[in-house]
C-alpha cells in the first residue's frame, strides 16, 4: 500500500508571462517531518509556499493534504483543512490586541488552543496589547501564532526568522522543533539563515531557478556541488 | 496532540461603562424637550438627530470596513421614497410601510455590495456617489413616478404604530422618538463592535488577506456591514419623511451624502459616537454661522480643516486620547 504523505506537491509549475517561477516541482513530506527549503533568491520558494497555500492560482499540478486533494481549495478552505502559513513580511491585524487576532483564528479552526500558543510563544505578557506597539520579534511570533493555532496538519513557515537576531533565530528554530515534535506537526521551512535550517531540518530540499535541484539530509545536501554552486557557496565550506 | 482546550471559558471581557453613559445621555436626552421651549431649538435638535443617524450609518461603514462612502444619500433618499410612494399608491399599512422602506434599501446594499465591494478606496467612492447620483437623476427626470423636484407629500394616516400621526410631526416629541432610536443604533453598533463578527470586520479591514488565510470568507461580512450601514441609513430616512411630511429629490442629492461624511469625520468614525456627536456640532454651526452669513459652508470647511489636522481621529478621537492620557480606558 503507497505512503500517505502529509503533504505532497505534484509538478507545481507557475508562470508569470513567459518565465516560469516554478517548473514542475514535486515535493512529499512525512508526517512530523520538519522539511528546509532552500535557494537563492528567485529560486522560487515562496511562489512554491504561495502555491502550496493557495495564494493565487497554480498554472499545473497538484497539492494534497494527508491524502486529500487541495488543488481545487481556496486558500481559506485549505486552512480549515489543515494547512496554515506564516508569511515572509509580517502579515498580521496591527489594529486587534494579540489575543483578539489568535482567538479570532481559533474560532475560525473550531478549535481553540489559543492560551496554549499565547504561551508556548511567550505572548501572553503583550496579549492585551494592540499587535501594532509591540515590537517587531514580537510580531513576528504573533504571525507564527496565527498560524499555529487550531492544530494545523502543516506549517509553511516563510522565513519565520527574518529580522530577528542570531540568539532570536536559534531560540524560534528550537521553539519550533519542540513544537513539532509535541503538537506532531509537519513544517516545510523557508529560511535564508542556515543556521537555522541545519539546526532543525531532518531532510532539505534546495530549489534553483524554478526547479527542484536536489534533496536530501543536512549532510548531503551540503556536499552536493550543485548546491554548493548555486547557493551555498564558501558558506557551506 | 495536546489537549483540545475547547470548553475552556474565554477571558472576561472588562466591564465597559459606554451602556451606562449612553443610557444617561438617553435620559437626558429625554429630559431635554421638557428644558428647551424654543420649538426652533428642538426643531433644530431633531434634525441633527436624524442626520446623526445617517452619519453614523457612514461612520460604521468607516469603521468596519475601512470604506468611504460619498452616497449614503442613496439609502436615506431611497427609504424616504419608499415611504411616500408605497403610502400614496398601495393600501398597505404604514408599520409595514416603514419596515419595507428599511428592509428594501438594506437588501439593494446587500446586493450592491457584491459589485461595490470589489474595488476599495477612492473607486469604491466613486461607485458609491454614482449610484446615488443615479438614483437622484431617476426620481427627477421620471416625473410620473416622482414628480420630479417638486417632490412629494407622504400621506400618513392619522395613527403610526399606534400613536396619533401629529406625534410624530412635533419636534418636542418627535426630537424624543429621534433620540431614542439614535441611542439604540448606537448601543447596538457598541454590541456589534464588541462581538466576534464585528471584530472579524475590524480584522478584515486590519489585514483582509490574512483573514482568508486563518479560514474566514471575507467578502459576506464586508456585505453585511455594508448593508447594516445602509439599513442604518435607511432608518434615517424613515424618519425624515415622518418628521418633514415631504419627500423632494434633495433627499438622494450627493450634498447629504457629502455633509454626513463631514459630520462623520467632524466627530470621528473610529467611536461608535463620535459621528452623531459630529452631527450636533455641524448643525450647530450651520445654525449659527447661517443667521450671520449666507456662506457658513466656508465656516464648515474651515472646521472641518482644524479637526483633521489637529485632531485626525476626530472629537471623539481627541476625547478617547485625553481619557487615555489621564489614565481612563477607550471602550466607546
Amino acid at each position: 500500500m503507497a505512503e500517505t504523505w502529509s503533504l505532497e506537491a505534484r509538478g507545481l509549475t507557475k508562470r508569470y508571462g513567459g518565465f516560469f517561477a516554478l517548473n514542475g516541482v514535486s515535493i512529499t513530506l512525512k508526517r512530523g517531518e520538519i522539511r528546509g527549503l532552500i535557494g537563492s533568491n528567485g529560486a522560487g520558494k515562496s511562489t512554491f509556499m504561495d502555491v502550496l497555500s493557495g495564494r493565487g492560482s497554480n498554472l499545473g499540478g497538484e497539492v494534497f493534504l494527508e491524502g486529500q486533494n487541495i488543488t481545487p481549495l481556496s486558500e481559506r478552505a485549505r486552512r480549515r483543512a489543515g494547512l496554515a502559513r506564516s508569511f515572509q513580511k509580517t502579515n498580521i491585524f496591527p489594529e486587534l490586541t494579540v489575543r483578539q487576532q489568535v482567538e479570532l483564528a481559533a474560532r475560525a479552526a473550531e478549535e481553540d488552543n489559543s492560551e496554549d500558543v499565547l504561551r508556548e510563544l511567550h505572548l501572553l505578557q503583550y496579549a492585551d496589547r494592540k499587535a501594532a506597539d509591540i515590537s517587531y520579534g514580537d510580531q513576528r511570533r504573533v504571525d507564527l501564532a496565527l498560524a499555529l493555532v487550531g492544530h494545523p496538519k502543516v506549517l509553511l513557515l516563510d522565513e519565520p526568522a527574518a529580522g530577528l537576531t542570531m540568539g532570536e533565530s536559534l531560540a524560534l528554530a528550537h521553539l519550533l522543533r519542540d513544537l513539532a515534535e509535541r503538537w506532531d506537526l509537519t513544517v516545510l521551512l523557508v529560511e535564508h539563515d542556515m543556521e537555522v535550517i541545519f539546526s532543525i531540518c531532518s531532510h532539505i530540499t534546495v530549489l534553483h531557478l524554478g526547479q527542484l535541484l536536489t534533496e536530501g539530509t543536512p549532510g548531503e545536501v551540503r556536499a552536493n556541488p550543485e548546491v554548493v554552486r548555486a547557493y551555498l557557496g564558501s558558506a557551506a565550506a | 496532540m495536546p489537549a483540545a482546550t475547547v470548553n475552556r471559558p474565554m477571558p472576561r471581557k472588562r466591564l465597559s461603562a459606554f451602556p451606562f453613559v449612553l443610557i444617561a445621555i438617553a435620559v437626558f436626552g429625554c429630559i431635554l424637550p421638557t428644558a428647551v421651549n424654543s420649538p426652533l431649538l428642538l426643531t433644530l435638535l431633531t434634525s441633527a438627530t436624524i442626520n446623526g443617524i445617517l452619519a453614523t450609518a457612514v461612520g460604521l461603514l468607516i469603521r468596519h470596513s475601512g470604506l468611504v462612502s460619498f452616497g449614503h444619500a442613496a439609502f436615506f433618499g431611497a427609504a424616504a421614497y419608499v415611504m411616500v410612494l408605497a403610502l400614496e399608491r398601495t393600501g398597505i399599512s404604514v408599520e409595514t410601510v416603514i419596515i419595507a422602506a428599511i428592509v428594501l434599501p438594506t437588501i439593494c446594499a446587500f446586493g450592491l455590495a457584491f459589485v461595490m465591494l470589489r474595488v476599495s478606496g477612492v473607486a469604491f467612492s466613486m461607485l458609491t456617489l454614482a449610484v446615488a447620483q443615479a438614483c437622484y437623476e431617476l426620481v427627477m427626470r421620471w416625473r410620473e413616478l416622482a414628480n420630479g423636484e417638486d417632490g412629494l407629500a407622504v400621506k400618513l394616516p392619522n395613527r403610526v404604530f399606534g400613536l396619533a400621526v401629529g406625534v410624530f410631526q412635533r419636534p418636542d416629541s418627535m426630537f424624543l422618538i429621534c433620540w431614542i432610536i439614535l441611542m439604540i443604533v448606537l448601543l447596538g453598533l457598541w454590541f456589534l463592535g464588541r462581538s466576534h463578527f464585528g471584530t472579524l470586520t475590524l480584522a478584515i479591514q486590519d489585514n483582509e488577506e490574512r483573514a482568508r488565510f486563518i479560514g474566514y470568507e471575507t467578502t459576506v461580512p464586508r456585505a453585511i456591514i455594508f448593508a447594516l450601514s445602509a439599513a442604518v441609513a435607511a432608518t434615517a430616512g424613515v424618519l425624515f419623511s415622518l418628521y418633514n411630511g415631504f419627500v423632494t429629490p434633495d433627499t438622494l442629492h450627493w450634498t447629504l451624502s457629502g455633509d454626513a461624511l463631514i459630520m462623520a469625520i467632524i466627530g470621528g468614525a473610529r467611536s461608535v459616537w463620535g459621528p452623531a456627536l459630529g452631527a450636533v456640532v455641524f448643525f450647530f454651526i450651520r445654525d449659527a454661522a447661517g443667521g450671520y452669513t449666507e456662506h457658513w459652508p466656508a465656516l464648515i470647511g474651515i472646521t472641518l480643516i482644524l479637526v483633521t489636522v489637529a485632531m485626525p481621529t476626530g472629537l471623539s478621537g481627541a476625547f478617547a486620547l485625553v481619557r487615555t492620557r489621564f489614565g481612563g480606558a477607550r471602550n466607546g
